[in-house]
């Protein structure tokens, strides 16, 4: 019955969306707001036009969209800074001093420092070797794909499944460490966290910075080749400098990333260790202490919101630019020096055995009786996950697709918005739309659960709550995508279908939707992965109603079963890996049909 | 009096960025009589495109008045306008085949696939285009895709084409080819056309009356002939033709002629225009001032030294030969570059560089604007 | 057909914002009697069993959700408006002692419950208790060979520096195993002493963690050496097959009384009421003896087979539920200042 009830609420939620894509399209009129604002001077209409007159249905879109950004993004992170800074309806900073005032606070600030930046320098180390690896040397093609495939792994298992295994591997008496003789290896605290955080989060590296790698014209190589360089001479001074953009990007959304990971220092943080988003979660879940909660959390949202800033700064709007994949005749890049070529081999090996090792641990678990005693095969676990988890399964399912397909729907509408449209405040409004996103899971699961808890907007134990978290945190790769995509799309094709008399509905449908069709699946697949394997803002937003997967792993953790801990992480493994397949075929189903866009030849006309 | 197909009036566009204003369109009029081609060319950011837009639909005029076949379309959306817009790159719609390109204006319309299905291929065939229907136009070769935006357009039956620079992305001699494959379909169709261009050649080629436009100004309207032979302004002189522009003092003023002193001694008369309406302040010829001489390279002959007063003395400065013509490069007396092309002729002496020769100005070709 | 759009627009934008305020709404509708909403300290595979078995015998469906101690405390706390859930199971006697200050549980005395010693139960009837748990040792028996021990029977023998780097024991933050800890420490020692001898201690930790039960894996694997439990969390890796020894300090131990409670304004009170009146019956502590659930019944009467759970030779101390409620927070803080950050 009360699940009913939340999947109505959904489904409201959808039409509402739906609605909002209606009066979107209704929008599209590329042409008012195209060129800067214009100054209506025209006889007919003396006045300036106000934008609820000259646009009505752009009109609608905003307001809606700014009432959703009141409601969800707006409201909680007001209520956490009142939750923070008011007491009895007077200012103070009362909350924020004592907060401050606990040196083991002070430590755990000092220590998610310090954690950030070691995990954003050596994850993006370890991604720029990654990236090298794929992009720059003659290694096997077996052995490129075999590092596009495992690095993908960390990226769809939720954020704590290596530090799972990685306690078994070089936890005290660890396999690992007995297999290697190695002694008084201590992996609670910072060298764990720091070595988990970073094979978790080195495939994000690697993604941006391969992408840049890719992008780079291999000309440049030849170039510095032509005019003398040596190829050690000419990765220094041509490769390294060209991909500072990518390094820049990936150390920032590393560090705001390990900002935000508050699971692995859960799980091997220690106390000797201690770091905000972690420190924060035990305030509300261990001491019942909201207000302390709040203030710790506000106190990361504050180098969170510096990164983000800083981030934004950085990649401007060129960096959409650069990935236009236009490039006439491609040469081969350079490849690397032979030693460095080797050097990279061998680290990147090692890396992925070791993940492999990591993953093996988990798969294996979750097939034995009992875990390192009884090592008899069975299917056990699986049993107990589909019979005690399906409704977790279920639920996560449900709100992953509800979120995605709202979240996806809500990033088109804004990315749109965005690149098309020009009016007051723009600026504010892209930068309100990611906040959710720049700020760390807790901080924003906190705020959730401070804003509606009571009335008038009482969300707590809903699907609404779950699918909102999700949706306006991680819609943000969705934006992006969009945004990119359209700037890579001529305006012209949209006036094209205007003066070829089709509506603006028309052209909003038949050529704006289906041409950026893959960067919304693209942001789709995101998404998705997401809402399946976050855990840091809806830890707080499970209810008896809904639950979900993540959770269900970290409870099977602190409730010692480790099998059944890990066979529910295979499972959701394989969701993930399953869904994002079908999602990737549809991504080249939507884009086989045509090449690239307005690829213009200068071959003579055919006999 | 025949119905205009398309009445611009006072049409005004003022860009704001900041406290800038950019008057990119600046009170332009303009009439054009059904089936007429009309060009508009001038310099980049002269304001033809913006001009083109504002007819399509895509800006709304700040100020003035467009009307088309008499009805006023000024703030008509661009759907309504029942015209026809061919891009700078076609804007072919890269997921759709070549017949659902065609066949989308049609669909959109509300017609029936009986109805659509042959128009499409007509129009396709007007084009030139055969069995290229199931294919995208990533698969097409450029001069085809110009095809393709063609056809979409005519399977409409415009009120008006408009084109915006549409062979600026062709190779040079398939430019050519397309130029008067778009001039007979045009005059074939009967349709009234608006073609944006930079290119002179273009422009004279093709276009019953061409407009000129610079700095969102037009400087002259008038067909081809009257445009290279009568300009109305210097920048016209200059933008058309590549002509020579000597700054000569005036001798004597007639009611038609006027007469210069040519650098290094005689005197040149030729007729003097006295443009009417731009720049009031720039018509008056003075004695004692200097004139504007347009003659263009080929209105120039080149010859030995000779001692005729009516001729320029001038020193080669380099003399290239291009098969049907020489091309010379020489300074005046007083310094000024002029370039002549003189046709080559079996036997003909080729002047060397260094040398000294005399130039014949070909008067009843040469004019002078106020300077 | 502008102003239809708008209009159009205008009611979906409407009821968007208003979705939420449904979501509110429905859900406080669709509570019937047929099902039950619970927070769960107890752990899930311990709860999925019990409420199994409470369905079958009332045709009552539970939802519930598994929840650390402190968690569902606050939650409870921040949902005292509009509860989420109607009973509280599971989860030490001092928290439900905690949330009585905070005015969050309802008063119900069930049905046999004068069969309950009165130390099992709230004096109040705002609690009762479902089962005993006092805290034991527990140390892998390779790890003793290894390191020529024997299993503790001291607290003093833990500060042994052979157990350097090798204890695992659960945070006081976040655990109620942890608050029990500091109880048997101040009871058995004092409250100062208890306090320096846990900062002798923290020499030997390897991990506090999050869970009561946390450690107990750890220890089972060979990870740590040996670690502080509650009996049932002990008896259960124990009875997975794991080489484990389970031993008592001589000072004494205290215990804890697993409860269970009816929220503050329960939407289904009369489930909630029946939930209880089962708990309070032989039934309950039957199930927990037959599913190996290792919690020492309260009904004195219910036979318990398992020879572990015959406390007649351990030194059990004695600590009500609301003087632990008075001290939690208070010994907690100490924990943090003195022994965690020392």
């Amino acid at each position: 019955m009360d699940r009913r009830s939340g999947s109505t609420v959904a489904l409201i939620h959808i039409s509402a969306t739906i609605g909002i894509v209606y009066s979107c399209q209704a929008a599209h009129n590329p042409i008012a707001y195209k060129e800067g604002a214009m100054i209506e001077r025209n006889t007919l209409k003396p006045t300036r036009k106000s934008l609820m007159k000259s646009d009505p249905a752009l009109f609608s879109a905003m307001v809606a969209v700014w009432i959703s950004f009141a409601i969800f993004i707006f409201l909680p992170l007001l209520r956490l800074v009142m939750t923070t800074f008011v007491i009895d309806g007077t200012f103070t900073f009362e909350n924020m001093k004592e907060a401050l005032g606990k040196s083991y606070h002070i430590k755990a600030l000092y220590g998610s420092l310090i954690l950030a930046t070691a995990v954003s320098i050596s994850g993006t180390i370890l991604g720029y070797i990654f990236a090298l690896a794929v992009t720059r040397t003659t290694l096997p093609r077996v052995f490129k794909v075999l590092l596009g495939g495992v690095t993908i792994l960390p990226l769809i298992s939720p954020p704590f499944t290596s530090s799972i295994s990685l306690t078994l591997a070089l936890g005290p008496n660890g396999m690992l460490l007995k297999a290697f003789g190695i002694e008084n290896f201590m992996i609670y605290g910072f060298l764990g966290t720091w070595i988990s955080e970073t094979l978790t989060y080195f495939p994000v590296a690697f993604m941006v910075i391969s992408a840049i790698l890719n992008t780079m014209s291999a000309n440049l190589d030849d170039a510095a080749l032509s005019l003398g360089a040596s190829r050690w001479r000419m990765f220094r001074t041509v490769t390294i400098p060209l991909s500072i953009p990518g390094i820049g990007n990936s150390v920032l959304l590393l560090f705001g990333a390990s900002l935000a990971d508050f699971a692995t220092p859960l799980i091997l943080g220690g106390h000797s260790f201690p770091v905000l988003p972690t420190e924060a979660y035990l305030m509300i879940t261990g001491m019942f202490d909201l207000r302390g909660g709040a203030s710790l959390s506000f106190l990361l949202l504050i180098p969170a919101l510096f990164v983000f800033l800083l981030q934004r700064l950085l990649i401007g709007k060129k960096s959409y630019i650069s990935v236009t994949g236009k490039s006439g005749a491609r040469t081969e890049f350079a490849k690397l020096p032979r030693e460095l070529s080797m050097v990279i081999a061998v680290v990147c090996s090692i890396v992925v055995a070791f993940i492999l090792y990591l993953y093996a641990i988990i798969l294996w678990g979750s097939f034995v009786e009992v875990w390192s005693v009884n090592n008899s095969f069975t299917l056990r676990h699986y049993e107990y996950v589909f019979k005690h988890g399906r409704k977790a399964i279920s639920d996560t399912l449900i709100i992953a697709f509800l979120s995605t397909v709202i979240g996806s729907v809500l990033a088109v509408i804004i990315g749109y918005i965005v690149q098309r449209k020009k009016f007051i405040g723009k600026r504010v409004f892209e930068f309100s739309s990611l906040l959710n996103y720049a700020l760390p899971g807790t901080v924003v699961g906190i705020a959730y659960i401070i804003a509606f808890n009571e009335r008038p907007i009482l969300l707590t134990g809903t699907l609404s709550i779950l699918v909102a978290a999700y949706v306006f945190r991680y819609y943000a790769t969705g934006i992006r995508s969009v945004i990119a995509s359209l700037e890579q799309i001529d305006p012209a094709l949209e006036e094209a279908s205007l003066s070829l008399g089709a509506s603006s509905t028309r052209t909003f449908t038949h050529i704006t939707i289906p041409l950026i069709i893959p960067a919304v699946l693209a942001g789709m697949r995101y998404l998705f992965i997401h809402c399946m394997t976050a855990i840091s803002a809806t830890i707080f937003l499970v209810s008896v109603r809904w639950t979900l997967l993540t959770t269900r792993i970290l409870e099977s953790m602190t409730e010692l079963q480790f099998s059944q801990a890990s066979a529910f992480s295979i499972v959701l493994i394989l969701i993930v890996f399953i869904a994002d397949a079908i999602m990737f075929y549809l991504l080249k189903l939507s884009t086989a049909k045509f090449h690239k866009p307005q690829e213009i030849t200068n071959e003579k006309i055919g006999a | 009096m025949k119905k205009s197909a398309l009445e611009l009036r006072d049409v005004t566009k003022v860009f704001q960025k900041g406290n800038d204003m950019f008057r990119a369109v600046d009170m332009v009029n303009l009439s054009v009589a059904e089936g007429e081609m009309v060009t508009f060319l001038g310099p980049s950011g002269c304001g033809k495109t913006t001009t083109l837009r504002m007819v399509a639909g895509f800006e709304l005029p700040t100020d003035g008045r467009i009307t088309i076949r008499g009805a006023d379309m000024t703030n008509t959306p661009v759907n309504k306008r029942q015209i026809g817009f061919v891009f700078q790159n076609y804007a072919l719609f890269p997921h759709m085949s070549v017949y659902n390109n065609v066949a989308y204006g049609l669909k959109a319309r509300g017609e029936k696939e009986s109805v659509i299905r042959p128009k499409v291929f007509s129009a396709l065939e007007l084009v030139g285009l055969k069995q290229v229907e199931n294919r995208y136009p990533g698969q097409l070769s450029g001069g085809e895709q110009q095809r393709v935006a063609l056809a979409r357009v005519i399977v409409m039956e415009p009120q008006l084409l408009l084109m915006d620079e549409p062979l600026s992305n062709l190779d040079a001699k398939l430019r050519l080819h397309m130029r008067s494959e778009i001039r007979k379909l045009q005059k074939k169709l009967g349709i009234t056309c608006l073609y944006v261009t930079h290119d002179q050649g273009e422009a004279l080629t093709m276009a019953d009356r061409i407009v000129v436009m610079n700095k969102g100004r037009v400087e002259q309207i008038g067909t081809p002939f009257e445009i290279y032979s009568n300009p109305q302004s210097l920048f016209v002189a200059d933008f058309i033709g590549h002509a020579n522009v000597l700054h000569l003092p005036v001798t004597s003023i007639g009611d038609e002629k006027i007469s210069v002193e040519i650098p290094g001694g005689g005197s040149f008369s030729a007729r003097a225009l006295r443009p009417q309406v731009y720049h009031a302040s720039d018509t008056i010829y003075r004695t004692g001032s200097t004139a504007a001489l347009i003659v263009r390279p080929e209105n120039i002959g080149v010859i030995e030294r000779d001692s005729d007063e009516n001729h320029f003395a001038a020193v080669v400065v380099s003399a290239i030969f291009v098969g049907s013509h020489i091309e010379y490069e020489m300074t005046l007396k007083n310094g000024e570059a002029v370039k002549a092309s003189v046709p080559y002729q079996n036997g003909m002496t080729i002047f060397r560089e260094g040398q000294e020769v005399s130039l014949i100005f070909d008067a009843p070709n040469s004019v002078f604007l106020p300077s | 057909m502008n102003t239809l759009r708008k209009a159009v627009s205008l009611v979906l934008l409407v009821a968007f914002c208003a979705s939420s305020a449904f979501a509110a709404g429905a859900q406080e509708q669709v509570e019937t009697g047929g099902t039950l909403n619970v927070y769960s300290i107890m752990p899930e595979k311990y709860a999925t069993t019990i409420f199994e078995e409470f369905t079958n015998d009332t045709g009552i469906e539970v939802n519930f959700v598994r929840l650390s101690s402190g968690e569902a405390l606050a939650r409870i706390i921040a949902e005292k408006g509009n509860p989420q859930v109607d009973v509280l199971w599971g989860g030490p006697a001092d928290t439900y002692e905690a949330g009585i200050l905070e005015d969050v549980f309802a008063q119900y005395v069930p049905s046999e419950s004068q069969e309950i010693p009165a130390r099992f139960r709230s004096p109040d009837g705002y609690w009762t208790g479902i089962g005993v748990i006092p805290l034991t040792f527990m140390s892998n028996t390779a790890f003793l060979e290894e390191k020529g021990l024997e299993p503790p029977t001291s607290w003093n023998d833990l500060l042994d520096p052979a157990y350097r780097n090798s204890l695992q024991m659960a945070d006081a933050r976040t655990s109620g195993t942890a608050t029990e800890r500091i109880y048997s420490l101040v009871q058995a020692l004092g409250e100062d002493q208890a306090f320096e001898y846990q900062k002798k201690l923290h020499q030997n930790i390897q991990l506090y963690t999050k869970g009561g039960a946390g450690g107990a894996m750890p220890v089972a694997t060979g990870q740590a050496g040996a670690g502080i439990f509650y009996i049932v969390d002990a008896l259960d890796i124990q009875q997975q097959g794991y080489d484990l020894q389970i031993s008592y300090p001589k000072e004494g131990v205290t215990y804890g009384v697993e409860a269970a409670g009816i929220i503050k304004g329960a939407k289904n009170l009369s489930a909630a009421k029946r939930m209880m009146d089962w708990a309070s019956t032989e039934r309950l502590g039957q199930v927990m003896v037959e599913n190996r659930i290792n919690y020492i019944p309260t009904r004195p009467d219910v036979t318990v087979t398992n020879p572990a759970l015959d406390m007649s030779k351990v030194t059990l101390l004695e600590a009500d539920a609301s003087w632990k409620g008075e001290n939690r927070s208070r010994f907690v803080e100490r924990w943090i200042d003195e022994v965690v950050q020392q």
